[in-house]
């Protein structure tokens, strides 16, 4: 039997790990606490146990079944959707430290900017405009309108602002 | 009680209500379509405007900006894939689905028209049920609203899709949703669970960074990947049939879109229900519609009649949610709880009250909700075919905006870093399953459900020991459970005997 | 595909766009001026979301502050929820600068989950730049009208147990009913886990539930349309329930007594309003002045009226007082409230 460690056993065995952790924490609540966390995890561990093992030891070429969801593209060569969807988490967790290294006003132009630069290859004036575009909104909306609490960049903290 | 209705809608015309109303539709309009401008947050803000109105132009000015809120939250969900408000999250599955083939402007057509229908039959409801609601809310208890979460739970079987691999999926979606539920603190014994020390966990998690997450990252990641246009490569170049299409749809599918804008207001009447559920119940309904597997298996990725019944049943949920506030003073969503806060603003004690001294004022409600969401459909269509012209857009233009709306729509859940971190974490796990075939929708049914199946659990049992078992509608609603879980198999089955019978 | 970018496709971005825009930078913005706030923005930060009580009180004093605030400044408002408004606690604690700019409202409860050493909370209530608080609440326990039990005594007397409806056991309407089963012989059945307190209502006209404890400002409509009665109130008192019997005098021994005061004290000063540690003096001098002008001001208390939201103003001095009384216990019988008590959401 061909086993293979793949994405869906590994997701299987974060669900079981998730429920394992929920059954070990509600070791010591009291019963009504407990009570649901243990209905859900025990036939959740069932469960992803078991997908673990069809999962490990099934190829699946093609989806069993077809869940009701769509499903990631195929038309582009793999490598390339690779390399490209690791690019949009390592740009999309980039945004969440430029928010917090510089604050948010400030984060979303620059990101703006970055990406259409970098990522798009954009030309100058479309850059700078959607930059600017996307800075009125932030600022002009979501910081001077709705005033809402933006935590300080920790740039800025360092430097004493 | 008739001239009451006449004189509710005769009312709303008057030039400055009239006006209000209109300013209202326009910040409503966007307020659903930004994700970041939630529909309560705004609802609060407004309050201290209305103090200087009349009842009628106070209401008509927050019921206008509200009633369009669900509907113009669908686009952003059709258009790019980020739910525009925590309602319109169900849209996204086919919606954005369509829009991905090209047919954006057909699915804006659905959901807004849909939209109408669902607000229409909302308001319908309302004004009917005026007389009877009180009984009627009252027979649910929490014995029944437990029931409820369960039927709400076994439509995963209806959601997870075809095949017993996919079913296998959708309950470990569903069961990990209901985990996630139990986050934060346990009002039985006030212990916090699964919040590792963290302050920002105690209230559990907050629904619109989950689904932003869940629903909007797969979608980027999948937008990046393509390198091209949300519509992707068009045979001609050209979009496909556009708005009109869509709104002819709603009509073809007429039945299941008055369903499941029934759905929609039944749920929004039962307080306690919340309006995320409203949304993937219809859903649910939607794909049990479909006559045969295959049909079933073009759910979510762009059958129109998944846009039709959330479309439909995020804004009938709206008419239904007024029912409890106005006749008990008892919010039946939280933007309900707001508008409450206006009610004693203007110094109105929701009650009976509003069915005698204010039926005028009442009326008045249910009209707003009419000509409200028939102002802003009719507005929104004449521009929607350029709306969809956004999808032509290269993705790598549109994918920064699109992350700045996630970010920012998440955020404004509690403004806290934790919104940012929940969003991305939910993000992870949305691609993760997407790409191993486990089914979301099953997930954010056990999420918005887990929580109040575990309180009216807890609140029947304590109160009424065992005998809230055989309460005549909570035997009704199990024997509905079982039907809900069984249907697709019953379907399934039936087709195999008439093709066996056939050959 | 290029990107078709006509001028038809921009002109109705502009339209509808542009405004917002323009609105948010039409909010106004810093000038230069003689007094302090002349210019400035003065920002509420609020522990919970928007539309709960705590916000519509802080809304209803931005709405009015600046008319008593030397140089008129901008009120606004900012909502920081989670942790039971520790965290909003926490940031005007720490990380607020001490200038004045930040204000900041949250539970009046926090004392005692300071009391109880609460491992989240991370501020020392004590040293706030306190300013007062501007309402106070009476804790009431109402059963439904239709209920034989008309005082006291009779609900006391109850054959059957009196069955109560709370939405967690950190909240009043757990702990106060609770505290009188367990320290003045109340037959009551807690059933804890309703969403919220109109669900509790709710279930009360369903005959669910026997009736609630809660604020007085809360009950109130409930109590006007006649679907509850109330019985019970604490020592904070609110006119129309004055000559209700106290929960303290119903407690069959000193330390129940106590734990009940204790547990009532902060409810005096139930929406406090401090400013960061530090603050100078002649900033709270103004910060006080303006707080305690605003609650007399004539339409800020038509406003409340017409709300239903009572205002009832303790200046900073009090409002300390109160403090110091809650959190001065001895060891043991901050164990025994700790048994007792719990601080959450």
């Amino acid at each position: 039997m061909k086993t293979s460690i793949n994405l869906r056993f590994l997701l299987a065995l974060a669900a079981a790990l998730a429920a394992g952790y929920a059954l070990y924490a509600s070791w010591h609540w009291p019963f009504r606490t407990a009570l649901f966390p243990r209905v859900i995890g025990v036939p959740l561990l069932g469960l992803a146990l078991f997908e673990m093992a069809l999962s490990a030891f099934s190829s699946e070429k093609k989806p069993e079944g077809h869940a009701v969801d769509f499903a990631l593209t195929t038309e582009v060569d793999p490598t390339l959707a690779h390399r490209r969807t690791l690019a949009i988490f390592t740009w999309t967790l980039g945004f969440l430290v430029l928010i917090l290294l510089t604050g948010f006003p400030l984060a979303v132009p620059l990101f703006v900017f970055l990406y259409l630069k970098v990522v798009g290859r954009e030309g100058w004036g479309l850059t700078l405009l959607l930059t600017a575009i996307s800075w009125l909104f932030m600022e002009g909306l979501f910081n001077r309108l709705l005033h809402l609490p933006f935590p300080q960049g920790w740039l800025f903290s360092l430097f004493g602002y | 009680m008739f001239d009451a209705f006449i004189q509710g809608l005769l009312i709303i015309f008057e030039w400055q209500t009239f006006l209000v109303m209109l300013l209202g539709i326009f910040l409503g309009f966007w307020v659903g379509l930004l994700p970041g401008l939630g529909g309560s947050t705004t609802l609060a803000l407004m309050l201290p405007f209305i103090y200087k109105m009349t009842p009628v132009e106070a209401f008509a000015f927050l019921l206008g900006m509200h009633s369009v809120v669900a509907t113009t939250g669908d686009i952003t969900s059709v258009l790019f894939g980020v739910p525009g408000e925590g309602t319109t999250a169900a849209t996204i599955l086919d919606g954005h689905a369509m829009a991905k083939k090209g047919s954006a402007g057909r699915a804006l057509g659905a959901a807004l028209m849909s939209s109408l229908v669902g607000a229409l039959i909302g308001a319908l409801a309302l004004a009917l049920s005026i007389p009877v609601v009180r009984p009627l809310v009252l027979t649910f208890g929490s014995p029944e609203l437990f029931m409820l979460a369960i039927v709400g739970i076994a439509f995963i079987s209806s959601l997870s899709g075809q095949g017993g691999r996919a079913l296998l999926r959708g309950f470990l979606a569903g069961l990990l949703g209901i985990l996630f539920a139990m986050v934060g603190e346990d009002p039985q014994a006030g212990i916090q669970r699964f919040t590792f020390g963290q302050l920002y966990l105690w209230g559990g998690l907050d629904l619109v960074p989950v689904l932003v997450g869940l629903f909007a990252i797969p979608e980027i990641v999948d937008l990046a990947v393509r390198g091209t246009s949300i519509a992707g490569e068009l045979p001609e170049g050209k979009l496909g049939k556009g708005v009109w299409e869509g709104v002819k749809d709603t009509f073809r599918h007429f039945w299941l879109t008055v369903r499941c804008s029934l759905i929609g207001t039944f749920i929004g009447i039962i307080p306690g229900l919340g309006g995320g559920v409203a949304q993937w119940i219809s859903y649910g309904h939607a794909v049990q519609s479909a006559r045969s597997a295959e049909e079933r298996s073009g759910f979510g990725k762009g059958d129109v009649r998944g846009v039709l019944g959330p479309g439909a049943a995020n804004n009938s949920k709206e008419g239904g949610a007024l029912i409890p506030t106005i006749a008990f003073g008892v919010p039946g969503s939280s933007a309900m709880a707001i508008l409450l806060g206006a009610f004693f603003l203007q110094g109105i004690m929701p009650g009976p009250d509003m069915l005698d001294k204010y039926l005028i004022l009442t009326f008045s409600m249910v009209w707003t909700l009419v000509v409200a969401n028939i102002i802003t459909v009719a507005a929104s269509l004449l521009f929607l075919n350029q709306l969809a012209k956004l999808t032509l857009i290269r993705g790598s233009i549109l994918i920064p905006f699109i992350l700045f709306l996630a970010f920012i729509g998440s955020y404004t859940s509690n403004n806290h870093l934790g919104d940012l971190i929940v969003f991305l974490f939910f993000g992870l796990l949305g691609y993760l399953m997407v790409r191993c075939h486990w089914p979301r929708a099953p997930l954010v049914l056990g999420f918005v459900l887990g929580k109040i199946a575990e309180n009216n659990f807890y609140i029947s049992t304590i109160r009424y020991g065992t005998s809230w078992l055989r309460r005549p509608v909570v035997l009704i609603l199990m024997i509905l459970t079982l039907v809900v879980i069984g249907y697709p198999f019953i379907r399934s089955r039936k087709r195999a005997v008439a093709a066996g019978a056939v050959t | 595909m290029s990107l078709l970018w006509t001028r038809t496709r921009i002109l109705p971005f502009v339209i509808f766009v542009l405004p917002w825009v323009i609105l948010g930078f039409m909010s106004p913005s810093p000038s230069h001026g003689a007094s302090y706030y002349e210019g400035k923005m003065v920002t509420i930060v609020v522990g919970y979301k928007p539309g709960g009580g705590y916000d519509r009180y802080a809304r209803l004093l931005a709405k009015h502050l600046p008319k008593y605030l030397p140089g008129s400044p901008v009120v606004v408002i900012q909502n920081m929820p989670g942790g039971g408004s520790i965290i909003a606690a926490n940031h005007i604690y720490a990380v607020a600068k001490p200038d004045g700019l930040t204000i900041g409202t949250f539970n009046n409860a926090l004392v005692i989950a300071q009391l109880i050493k609460h491992e989240g909370a991370k501020f020392d209530i004590t040293k706030f730049a306190w300013i007062g608080s501007v309402a106070s609440d009476a804790s009431v326990l109402a059963v439904r009208s239709e209920l034989p039990y008309k005082s006291t005594d009779e609900l006391r007397k109850a054959k059957e147990p009196v069955i109560l409806g709370a939405t967690g056991v950190a909240d009043t309407s757990y702990i106060f009913p609770q505290f009188l089963k367990e320290f003045a012989g109340f037959n009551f059945k807690m059933v804890t886990g309703y969403s919220s307190s109109s669900d509790i209502m709710l279930a009360i006209e369903r005959k669910e539930v026997d009736g609630r404890a809660g604020s007085y400002a809360s009950l109130l409509p409930f109590i006007e349309r006649g679907l509850v009665r109330p019985l019970i109130r604490s020592r904070v008192s609110a006119p129309g329930i004055e000559k209700l019997p106290i929960d303290e005098n119903l407690a069959t021994d000193a330390k129940g007594k106590a734990i009940m005061a204790v547990r009532t004290a902060p409810t005096l000063i139930y929406r406090p309003f401090v400013a960061s540690p530090g603050t100078p003096a002649e900033t709270m001098k103004m910060l006080r002045d303006a707080f305690a002008r605003a609650t007399r001001d004539k339409e800020l208390l038509a406003e409340a009226e017409k709300a239903k939201m009572p205002i009832d103003y303790f200046g900073a001095e009090e409002s300390l007082k109160v403090i110091h009384a809650v959190l001065n216990q001895t060891p043991e019988m901050v164990q025994e409230i700790t048994k007792y008590m719990q601080f959450g959401e």
